[in-house]
């Protein structure tokens, strides 16, 4: 289906995100084994497979918590350049405009709400020390802009009369929501969100694909996601790729993939669905 | 070549006083997860009271030593269900500080038993042999073989004994051992006591040349750690053979560099070493799970 | 401040606490004057001094400990190589106390963050190795280096000389040292309310998230060594100004083992909360402990009571005991809550 000879900087200009020939293994295990795939600007994505089928991994390999041990990925930063982030730290991938959440929430329970959203804006501030430690107008300035900004951001995700209480303690729904709020301060190019519905009921899942239709449409950003619940994946996403043992079984649209064969198998043999 | 010899003997004698007390620590580390810092203190806390039992009895050096390495198996028991078991579940910060805490009862609660004067322990036997133009005392072939006797037991056991695959298993993943069956609390208690009796005849071989005094173990203390680090913290024999190297090169410094500047010397070499082989000579990379 | 205000203030975390810190430092001011009409005894005036400069070097390390969860031993190396720099600048090199100062503060800096480069790259737990080894090493040069240090008879300086003609003497260098302190406790709540701040709660909270936003965990864990070096040895030049006299024994293992014994005691992450415990660690062995008839003439009764008590707050109020502090003020705070009726 893909060519894997493809030059790796010919990138198409509506591609955001090309992995090519991803690889990993823990102690022999193959947890993503020659994952190939891309994304187009401005797409929604989903990744599925059942349990234990390397999704997770294979975000760590992307935002390079892992380092994968073969393969690239290419993306199209904010600047506009294409980069192979294979090698780069994990703190530098948000400098190039891609975000994530992660599967068990991280979020500081010891910070308010709004403190936690504005550390996704951690890269935006460039006040000295010296300037901070005796708040310069400089680092009172740019506080107040990106508390603003965080202040905006919580307002349209419905968290803004909650924003000064402490995250400890919050329903899980809502603790999702704070996480997918931080992803929102960078000016992302792309956003990956692992599980984003976990937890999540009903209506509070039917909200959340209409909020992130919304953000893909407000921020022109790409959306990357993980998630169990084929509802949610096959309404919200327009392409999806399915994956089992870290191989790469299929990639096309939510159709296309409920009716390919191998997917089912996979799904309804190991699956836990 | 004779004085080499010389050193190369001597160093088998400190390097065994390195190697028992990082055994300990490493011990402690992979069955609990926890630094432990107490390790010198504790090992002289447990000096003092051997020391008390030869004075107070006057029996043979060897069984008194016996004796005071049976008393750091209590203690050391007593440390972890007071202390230790509760910490369990803790952030590894805590139980570092935990152990900073019990150094400071261990340094308190000495001299208020014992007294603030240094106490004298002898060796376990006197005179001196020859070999190959170098002279070893007797006392120091004891130290040396007992050491080494020890350690070969220890390992033997960690390998073959149904406690050692416990102990392994527990180190390698303790959440998995515990569902298997493995009483981790258990395993965390026998290393804290196995840790003390170790240290504790760690500091009966130094008593001699140093006395029994409250900071007599405190250059022992970092030794020890910092084989832990040259050997990584992830084989129970790394930490061992780097005791043996690290009291291999502290000897050959003082003689053949500055005897003042050699401790200083050596700690320096093993930082700058880390940044060449972060996970020690023996270590692996390890991969953290997000 | 009406109650409504107080309410607030107790509700709203991010409140700044400015004020109380002033209060505070007033407080302290008044000590001086009750010594001199013979309220409080002479020794009195040095024992919170002492305690006043343990809480600059505590605060640091609290920041270090709190935010980075890392743990230094190294506290007493740097501190003592604060005395001793500011000893010899002022006392041999006959340097004005403002040079001095900076010299002072900025050379133990240097090899603090030399140690941290190494050591910070890997696993958390080795700084506080490095620190150790560090710290025996600076002990053996207190010793050892005796054209500056005069080994183990230690070394004198004296009172500073502000500007070059303005001499302090004991009263006015307590002056010093409590303002110091107060715009220590500013700088360091400014610090922790500042983006880096926050980065440092992620980087602690989880190292993950921090990584994803964009926190390099190695550098921020580096600055908060490095601050932590610098209030040691900031300490430590007022130190030797105050006390006029350091010796290469004061700075052990011991000494860090107190200051951590102050952050744990007191509270982790906060600033009142560091100055309690540097109150009760240092404060109650010297003004109570040993004043109380039998036991108080025990050695090391002051170790264990604050090797106790460090295991016992860890074990039961992992939060330090000004966390009794705040629970008995929200309860006020909610009681009168109730007087009143409603307040959303």
């Amino acid at each position: 289906m893909h060519n894997a000879t493809q030059e790796n900087n010919n990138m198409a200009n509506n591609v955001v995100l090309k992995i090519d020939d991803l690889s990993i293994a823990f102690g022999g295990l193959k947890a993503v084994d020659a994952l190939t795939f891309d994304i187009k600007e401005k797409e929604i994505f989903g990744l599925i497979g059942p349990n234990g089928a390397g999704k997770t991994t294979a975000f760590n390999c992307i935002t390079q918590f892992y380092k994968p041990d073969r393969g690239s990925v290419h993306f199209r930063t904010n600047k506009g350049e294409v980069e192979n982030l294979v090698g780069k730290k994990p703190h530098e991938i948000i400098r190039k405009g891609l975000v994530r959440t992660f599967q068990n929430v991280e979020l500081i329970r010891e910070l308010s709400v709004i403190d936690n959203v504005l550390v996704g804006s951690h890269i935006e501030f460039h006040a000295s020390v010296l300037s901070q430690i005796f708040k310069l107008p400089k680092a009172r300035k740019e506080e107040a802009k990106f508390r603003q900004q965080a202040e905006e951001v919580l307002k349209y995700m419905g968290l803004y009369d909650i924003k000064d209480q402490l995250v400890a303690g919050q329903p899980y729904g809502v603790l999702k929501k704070i996480e997918l709020a931080r992803t929102l301060m960078c000016e992302p190019k792309l956003i990956i969100l692992d599980e984003p519905a976990a937890g999540l009921n009903d209506s509070e899942t039917l909200a959340l694909t209409e909020i992130i239709r919304e953000i893909r449409d407000k921020y022109n950003c790409a959306i990357l996601l993980v998630e169990h619940d084929m509802r949610f994946v096959t309404d919200l996403c327009d392409r999806i790729c399915a994956i089992s043992f870290g191989k790469l079984l299929a990639v096309g649209t939510p159709q296309e993939i409920q009716a390919n064969e191998q997917v089912q198998t996979a799904y309804l043999g190991k699956g836990d669905e | 070549m004779n004085i080499f010899i010389q050193i190369l003997l001597n160093s088998l004698e400190t390097g065994g006083i390195y190697a028992l007390a990082s055994l300990g620590i490493i011990l402690i580390y992979r069955t609990s997860n926890t630094q432990n810092y107490a390790q010198g203190s504790l090992s002289m806390f447990n000096a003092f009271i051997t020391t008390f039992i030869l004075i107070k009895t006057g029996l043979p050096v060897g069984i008194v030593a016996i004796l005071g390495m049976f008393c750091a198996f209590f203690v050391g028991v007593l440390v972890d269900r007071v202390v230790i078991s509760r910490t369990l579940k803790m952030h590894s910060v805590s139980k570092q500080i935990i152990t900073l805490g019990l150094i400071m009862i261990f340094l308190g609660i000495a001299p208020m038993i014992f007294g603030t004067d240094p106490l004298q322990f002898p060796r376990f036997l006197y005179g001196s042999h020859s070999v190959l133009g170098a002279t070893i005392s007797y006392n120091a072939i004891v130290n040396i073989s007992v050491g080494i006797i020890i350690m070969l037991v220890l390992f033997f056991m960690l390998q073959k004994s149904k406690w050692g695959l416990s102990v392994r298993a527990t180190a390698s993943n303790d959440v998995v051992a515990r569902m298997m069956g493995i009483p981790t609390p258990l395993i965390t208690m026998a290393s804290w006591a196995i840790a003390a009796a170790l240290g504790t005849l760690s500091a009966l071989m130094l008593a001699p040349t140093t006395s029994v005094n409250l900071s007599m173990m405190d250059g022992v203390q970092v030794i020890a750690l910092l084989s832990c680090v040259l050997g990584g913290f992830q084989t129970f024999y790394g930490p061992v053979v780097a005791a043996y190297i690290i009291g291999t090169v502290s000897n050959l410094l003082s003689y053949y560099v500055s005897s003042t500047w050699s401790d200083s010397i050596l700690y320096l070499l093993i930082l700058a070493l880390i940044l060449f082989r972060p996970n020690g000579l023996f270590g692996k990379k390890i991969v953290k799970k997000v | 401040m009406s109650k409504q205000e107080k309410k607030q203030a107790v509700k709203a975390k991010s409140n700044s606490p400015y004020k109380q810190y002033l209060l505070f430092g007033l407080v302290l001011l008044l000590i001086p004057v009750l010594v001199h009409i013979g309220v409080i005894k002479y020794s009195f005036l040095t024992i919170i001094a002492s305690i006043l400069i343990y809480s600059i070097v505590a605060l640091g390390v609290n920041l270090l400990v709190g935010y980075s969860g890392l743990v230094s031993l190294g506290t007493a190396g740097f501190m003592g190589m604060g005395t001793y720099l500011a000893a010899y600048f002022t006392a041999d090199l006959k340097l004005p106390f403002e040079i001095s100062l900076i010299i002072s503060v900025a050379v133990p800096m240097i090899i603090g963050v030399v140690t941290g480069l190494v050591s910070l790259r890997i696993e958390g737990y080795y700084l506080a190795i490095a620190t150790l080894a560090i710290s025996e090493i600076l002990r053996k040069v207190f010793v050892e280096f005796d054209v500056v240090t005069n080994g183990f008879s230690g070394k004198d300086a004296d009172y500073p000389t502000m500007l070059g003609f303005f001499e302090l003497d004991r009263n006015s260098t307590f002056i010093l040292i409590v303002v110091i302190l107060i715009a220590v406790m500013f700088i360091t709540h400014n610090f922790i309310n500042s983006y880096t701040g926050r980065a440092l709660s992620t980087m602690r909270g989880s190292e993950a998230a921090a990584q994803a936003m964009g926190i390099n965990i190695y550098r921020y864990r580096l600055l908060s060594f490095a601050v932590a070096v610098g209030y040691a040895a900031l300490g430590g030049v007022l130190y030797i100004h105050f006390i006029k006299y350091t010796y290469p024994n004061a700075w052990t293992l011991l000494f860090s083992l107190n200051i951590l014994a102050v952050i744990i005691i007191g509270g982790v992450r906060s600033i009142p909360g560091t100055i309690l415990g540097a109150f009760i660690v240092f404060g109650v062995p010297d003004l109570i402990l040993k004043n109380l008839p039998v036991i108080g003439d025990i050695d090391g009764l002051a170790y264990v009571f604050n090797g106790v008590l460090i295991i016992v707050v860890i074990l039961l109020y992992p939060a330090g005991l000004i966390h009794f502090w705040h629970n008995t003020k929200m309860k006020l705070a909610k009681g009168r809550k109730g007087k009143e009726g409603n307040h959303a």
